[in-house]
């Protein structure tokens, strides 16, 4: 046991490893989004006789190299892209020795669906060609925690191995979670993260009939994914993983580790209004129950990494709880909306997001919310519109993810 | 004809196995294989001669022992 019961801790992140639509180098992504590069494509998805176009944001991943084949035959890609990242958040940490990690690290990791693309095999195999024999191991390929499971596996990590499953918001719970953990003594370091790989034909048509897509713009399938626009018309799925090594203050200094972020606040709550209707009551409470465990007063905030996904209700709604909670100082605030740009990773949207936010303030820059060229009225913060930004003064951020199932949580970031 | 060459092939390709350890007498653990990616490889295999290997008869050991299994399917098949 690290230190149970102990006076808060302090729980630096000393590690990003990245998976997404725009790469897998920390830095490189960032100044990708920086300059305001969507990585949103058109598509085609589905068979023959079903197929159709779609907008998606894929992740640039290649997991030879890292996954050998003999591994990858019993792994779905959201497991693959969550090891990957993984190994990049060890390898950056300095954390990786002898393809292993250390024992008694613990894993917190988010996941929407699962392991789709073999549940979706599975289903064909039994649908279509009428066989009760699906892949032996179809189980493993789909269980929400085979991501957890084999970085556990691959790594040799022996601490607990958790995976939050809260739709959008899954892998900031994570974050959060693991946090609490290594702040509260019960762990001395964790890889945190989420993963998401849903963009095959079965889950895209779920997500069309939904109605919360987004239409492809006259600019292009780069310009269509439009948070707080007056033009906008729903999100982009995307797909990747994102996962940071956490440290407690100690463990980092013990090897001289350099953090580039510390977490400092984390809280979630719940709407209890609507399974897929954001509400701003659980947003604001979320967002004051966080700044509260950060113990810092809103004024101190630079920065928020919306959660603005681009639907014409809930980016208006997440702008209503910015300004109750934040009152005046609302509008001294940067907000933007990186989803504009990465589109939504659902799963692994709130880690990708807290990554992006953790380098902004290392970097005192934050990145712009694309394709924001005519404000909606009622989205009337400052939404960095389409070009990045210096900010020499940034000290603390917020990242929020709201969820459908009206699960809220948000995490406070803090420059080292 | 010997279901080997299909084997050896899928071993090389898809498991990653290389062709030099690859010999009849050797067992799939031997190869790297674990009982869930032995179970795959009799899956693909089962699937590339559309055939169906009984659940009692899974119980080889060595390549060749399964490479003989498959033949036999094949030929019941066949027959």
């Amino acid at each position: 046991m690290a230190d149970a019961g102990a006076r808060r801790r302090r729980v630096f992140v000393t590690g990003i490893g990245l998976v997404s639509p725009h790469g897998g180098e920390p830095d490189e992504v960032f100044e990708r989004l920086y300059r305001g590069e969507s990585a949103i494509r058109k598509v085609r998805t589905g068979t023959a006789e079903l197929g159709g176009d779609a907008l998606v944001a894929q992740a640039e991943f290649d997991p030879s190299g890292i996954i050998p084949k003999l591994q990858i035959v019993v792994m779905d890609r959201v497991s693959q892209m969550a090891v990957v990242a993984a190994h990049r958040a060890l390898a950056e940490s300095g954390l990786l020795a002898d393809e292993s990690g250390p024992a008694d690290m613990g894993i917190y990791m988010g996941c929407g669906l699962g392991g789709s693309q073999a549940l979706q095999d599975s289903y064909r195999i039994y649908f279509e060609r009428r066989s009760r024999k699906p892949k032996p191991a179809t189980v493993p390929l789909i269980m929400a925690n085979g991501p957890a499971g084999h970085i556990s596996l691959r790594y040799k990590l022996k601490g607990p191995s958790l995976t939050y499953s809260i739709a959008c918001a899954s892998s900031a719970a994570a974050i959060g979670e693991a946090f609490r953990a290594i702040r509260d003594g019960y762990l001395d370091r964790a890889l945190a993260g989420g993963t998401e790989a849903m963009l095959n034909d079965g889950s895209v048509a779920a997500w069309e009939v939904l109605g919360v897509l987004a239409k492809e713009h006259a600019d292009g399938p780069g310009a269509s994914s439009r948070p707080f626009a007056r033009d906008r018309t729903g999100f982009v799925l995307g797909e990747g993983a994102a996962v940071i090594a956490l440290e407690s203050e100690a463990a980092a200094q013990a090897r001289n580790a350099a953090p580039i972020a510390e977490i400092v606040g984390y809280a979630g709550a719940s709407d209890a209004h609507n399974l897929t209707q954001p509400a701003a009551d659980g947003q604001v409470r979320a967002m004051r129950l966080a700044l509260a465990d950060a113990g810092i007063v809103p004024e101190s905030i630079g920065y928020v990494n919306a959660h603005a996904t681009a639907t014409i209700a809930g980016d208006r709604i997440e702008i209503d709880a910015i300004k109750q909670v934040f009152a005046e100082h609302a509008h001294k605030l940067a907000v933007s909306a990186t989803k504009s740009m990465h589109g939504h990773l659902v799963g692994a949207a709130g880690a990708l997001e807290f990554a992006i936010t953790a380098l902004a303030l290392n970097k005192r820059r934050v990145p712009p919310t694309a394709n924001l060229t005519e404000p909606d009225p009622e989205c009337d913060l400052d939404c960095v519109p389409c070009a990045g930004r210096e900010m020499p003064d940034l000290a603390v951020a917020l990242s929020n993810s709201f969820a459908f199932g009206g699960s809220n949580a948000v995490l406070v970031a803090k420059r080292v | 004809m010997s279901s080997f060459a299909h084997i050896q092939e899928t071993l090389v390709s898809k498991y990653g196995v290389k062709p030099e350890v690859i010999k009849p007498e050797a067992t799939l653990t031997e190869l790297g294989l674990d009982s869930l990616s032995i179970a795959e490889l009799m899956f693909d295999v089962s699937d590339h001669y559309e055939i169906e290997i009984p659940d009692e008869r899974a119980n080889f050991n060595t390549l060749g022992e399964a490479v003989a299994l498959v033949d036999e399917c094949v030929k019941a098949k066949g027959g």
